[in-house]
């Protein structure tokens, strides 16, 4: 009897183990603590396309996390994937880049909506379905960073639309490894059609794109930054002058996103953004 | 099916099975099989399996089929089982160098290494496995650990689990650990910890003298209770997740000589997860089935409704293939020929739905103006499933309880039809025939996923049959053909399959696309131009022994492929593919 009862007090147990939630909304925590010295920040890349009917729940998710943590959350929102071709109108604008693309070819990104979270495995997986975002944002953010990333200066001449910028890469820690600099061009809110079945009808012809990926300022894999190892303290620095493509509608409304990446695994160590026009 | 001993189109690789057809699918070899029973010395023993699946690949510009970098792609499984007395050990090597393209339906695999492995004993009425294993409890709609090998789905456990029999009559099951997710190299285990424990109870078996015309007639209910719990942890900034979610489900079964009556009820509390757009709603799911059998005849009649009955060890992961604690089967019969099988198969819908069924099988008796010289047998089966009859709650920004429900009510929107009715008979010593008739009809937007995408309404005919040329040769032949004025329009098929045993078989069959004998096929409304292309293919095969080789060469199409709603795309192939089985 000795069994049974073991059995019954295991059953019994089990039993117990639920956890009912009545009001779950959470956001009042406010995302913790930071550390004493430099936090790390996080990058939210949003896969997303025009014709991806669940997207824009995604971002939504994006957004709200954004709305937590502030700053210290970056997001970026990058097109991709056959829902993002071009389509018949009101589809017909294209907005991926040629990044992109890479993106989600190298990591096999194979269905939307999905994102990277500081390129960062998280439940065995770098591609992260919009429900894993939060937890995986709040498994990186705040804790200490190995670096940091600053833009030094960033200067914007609207005669020439060409931004000026140096970008400082200062580790924290000695470091081992090979890391690269990358930096996006991004655009917020733009205005274009967009497939959203949270609405009804759910083609949405002035759906407003958030934090748009509009061009790599320094190629799709960036460049080296700190080549086999670097020490506390030291300051890497590197300046650019670049050009804004035709694309963007409006450079008040860009943003320069720079991050530090490990190259043997991607994953994002540190990034900052700023305003092409501050 | 009529069955003819071998087959040379069913022991065809992955993709094949998928789309040219399901008929007498290969069952892959049991790793978890019960030890043999204890009755001899307790000598050692050594037995396994082998089997694998390779094809190499050629593009084809008709059908879009394209050419991995590597050429070809290669799937194989080992498995290798020591037993000894009550003593039993296994493990599984697999090797995906690369998969086979489409495959698997889940997480990916990649490279070689252990996929399975486990120990196991008993001892007196205990039974204990650590390692990997496959469990279920009841038909699964609490639990149900499986894997079906040739879709790439494995939910496989590692952990431990615990049998035990304390009396007779009496049989508990307790299980702990996590699933598989994925092989990289060896096989990778899920987020989630899922921890289940099932008991269930024979009547007859625990109280023989208190039932004893039962036990003299027959008769037995089976009483069965389970829970299940999912552990989770909840990092997330935005809601307040539940780390652990339960579910519960009560079970009763009752079976005479003629009669199986079985129903199972489940509940599960509040689980947001991806596929429920992260809803506070607890899940339920009812289903009933009566069987009613007596020589010539038999009855079956089934029903079930799910409302938010996805249940996985990750409550995150976007996949529905991917690590499900749960099994909630579909009430539409599995039809084994190619056009029905592979076309618009149906798939539960575990977040909605109700679903209805019933059969009828009869055999006229020889000698009988129906049944000729050696009888005719008829089945008659129908299945029906429909939206559940929900409600979205306006305003649902406190508990997100997302939508009410009328729990079996059915909704307006129906999902799936299927009425058939089969006729076989037997003509002469050499000859047998059979010959079936499917109405379908099939909300492909639901089921596959194609937005926008119109119902099918499809009739199809399938003729089928034998001849037994001598004692062992013989031909089997089929012909189909599905009509339909959606999706991809028309389909003919021919099928034709010689044995000659006891070694070798032969077979070719043709899909033919034909989509309309009209100039222009009108598809989703719109007026295009007729695209008629076959899908030829043809196998032969070896059998001697314990080992089995068969080779395919010729075209395979692209489809889709649908478990639960969640659908994969599976791409067009044409190249050559070679399958060997083995057991020693």
């Amino acid at each position: 009897m000795r069994h049974s009862s073991s059995a019954t007090l295991l059953f019994l147990a089990m039993l117990a183990s639920c956890d009912i939630v009545e009001f779950p909304d959470n956001t009042g925590n406010g995302g913790g603590p930071a550390p004493e010295g430099p936090a790390r920040k996080v990058l939210l890349e949003d896969l997303t396309g025009h014709t991806c009917n669940n997207c824009p729940a995604a971002t939504d998710i994006a957004v709200d996390l954004h709305d937590v943590y502030g700053n210290a959350l970056i997001l970026v929102a990058v097109h991709a994937t056959a829902f993002a071709e071009p389509a018949a109108p009101p589809f017909d604008n294209d907005y991926r880049t040629i990044a992109g693309e890479a993106y989600i070819n190298t990591f096999g990104v194979g269905s939307l909506p999905a994102g990277f979270v500081s390129r960062r495995e998280f439940n065995n997986s770098v591609i992260l379905g919009d429900g894993n975002w939060g937890s995986a944002v709040a498994d990186i953010i705040n804790t200490p960073a190995d670096m940091e990333v600053l833009f030094n200066t960033v200067t914007f001449d609207p005669g020439t639309n060409t931004v000026n910028m140096t970008v400082q890469v200062i580790p924290v820690n000695d470091l081992t490894g090979d890391h690269n600099l990358t930096i996006y061009l991004t655009e917020d809110s733009v205005v274009s059609a967009q497939i959203d079945n949270q609405q009804s009808p759910p083609d949405v012809l002035n759906y407003v794109h958030r934090h748009m990926l509009r061009d790599n300022i320094n190629g799709t894999w960036g460049e080296p930054v700190i080549s086999g190892a670097a020490a506390a303290g030291d300051t890497l620095t590197l300046s650019y002058n670049y050009v804004l493509p035709a694309a963007v509608i409006d450079p008040a409304k860009c943003s320069l996103v720079a991050y530090v990446y490990r190259t043997d695994n991607y994953e994002v160590l540190q990034a900052e953004e700023v305003k092409v026009q501050p | 099916m009529i069955g003819t001993g071998t087959g040379a189109l069913r022991l065809i690789p992955f993709m094949a099975l998928l789309l040219i057809g399901r008929s007498g699918l290969a069952q892959a070899p049991d790793s978890t099989a019960t030890p043999p029973p204890h009755t001899g010395p307790d000598l050692p023993q050594v037995h396994g399996n082998f089997s694998t699946d390779a094809q190499y690949y050629r593009v084809d510009s008709v059908i879009g089929a394209e050419v991995p970098d590597e050429k070809m792609g290669i799937n194989a499984w080992g498995n290798i089982q020591y037993t000894q007395g009550r003593f039993t050990a296994g493990i599984r090597f697999e090797t995906y160098e690369p998969p086979l393209l489409g495959y698997p339906a889940g997480e990916p695999y990649s490279g070689t290494g252990i996929g399975y492995r486990y120990a196991r004993y008993s001892i007196d009425d205990l039974d204990i496995t650590v390692g990997n294993f496959f469990e279920q409890f009841g038909q699964g709609m609490a639990f149900r650990s499986f894997e079906e090998r040739y879709l790439g789905v494995d939910n496989a456990m590692d952990g431990v689990r615990v049998k035990f029999q304390p009396t007779e009559g009496i049989y508990l099951k307790g299980v702990v650990g996590r699933q598989r997710f994925g092989f990289d190299d060896g096989f990778n285990n899920g987020v989630g910890i899922v921890r289940g424990a099932d008991v269930e109870l024979s009547l007859t078996e625990f109280l023989p003298t208190a039932f004893p015309a039962w036990v003299e007639k027959g008769r037995n209910l089976v009483l069965g209770g389970s829970f299940v719990s999912r552990y989770q942890e909840d990092k997330d900034p935005l809601r307040e997740l539940p780390e652990n979610v339960g579910l519960w489900a009560a079970r009763a079964n009752y079976t005479n000589a003629h009669w199986n009556l079985y129903t199972e009820y489940a509940y599960k509390i509040n689980d947001p997860n991806a596929s429920n757009d992260f809803i506070y709603k607890p899940g339920q799911g009812l289903l009933m089935n009566a069987t009613y059998s007596t020589k010539g005849l038999g009855i079956s009649a089934g029903a079930h409704a799910f409302d938010n009955m996805v249940f996985q060890s990750d409550r995150a992961t976007q996949n529905l293939f991917n690590l499900n604690i749960n099994f909630l089967p579909t009430l539409a019969k599995q039809h084994t020929y190619n056009l029905p099988a592979t076309l618009y198969p149906y798939a539960t819908q575990p977040n909605g739905e109700v679903s209805y069924q019933g059969e009828v099988f009869y055999k006229f008796k020889k000698g009988t103006p129906l049944g000729g010289k050696y009888g005719t047998k008829l089945a008659v089966n129908y299945c029906t499933a429909w939206s559940l009859d929900s409600t979205a709650m306006p305003d649902d920004t406190l508990q997100f309880k997302g939508y009410t429900t009328a729990f079996f009510q059915r909704g307006e929107r129906q999902y799936f039809s299927d009425f058939n009715i089969e006729v076989r008979k037997k003509l002469s010593k050499t000859w047998e025939i059979a010959a079936t008739y499917l109405n379908l009809v099939y909300d492909i937007e639901v089921v596959q996923g194609k937005a926008g995408a119109p119902v099918v309404f499809a009739d199809m005919f399938i003729v089928e049959g034998l001849h037994n040329f001598t004692s062992r040769n013989s031909v089997r032949f089929e012909v189909q053909h599905l009509r339909t004025n959606q999706d991809k329009g028309n389909w003919v098929t021919g099928l034709a399959e010689f044995t000659f045993s006891p070694h070798w078989f032969v077979a070719a069959m043709d899909q033919f696309n034909y989509e309309t004998l009209d100039e222009s096929f009108s598809q989703n409304g719109e007026e295009v131009e007729v695209k008629r292309t076959h899908y030829p293919i043809g196998s032969m095969g070896y059998i001697r022994g314990g080992n089995r080789f068969t080779m395919n060469y010729g075209r395979q199409r692209a489809g889709i492929f649908c478990v639960g709603g969640v659908c994969r795309q599976v791409p067009a192939s044409n190249g050559l593919s070679i399958s060997i089985t083995s057991t020693f």
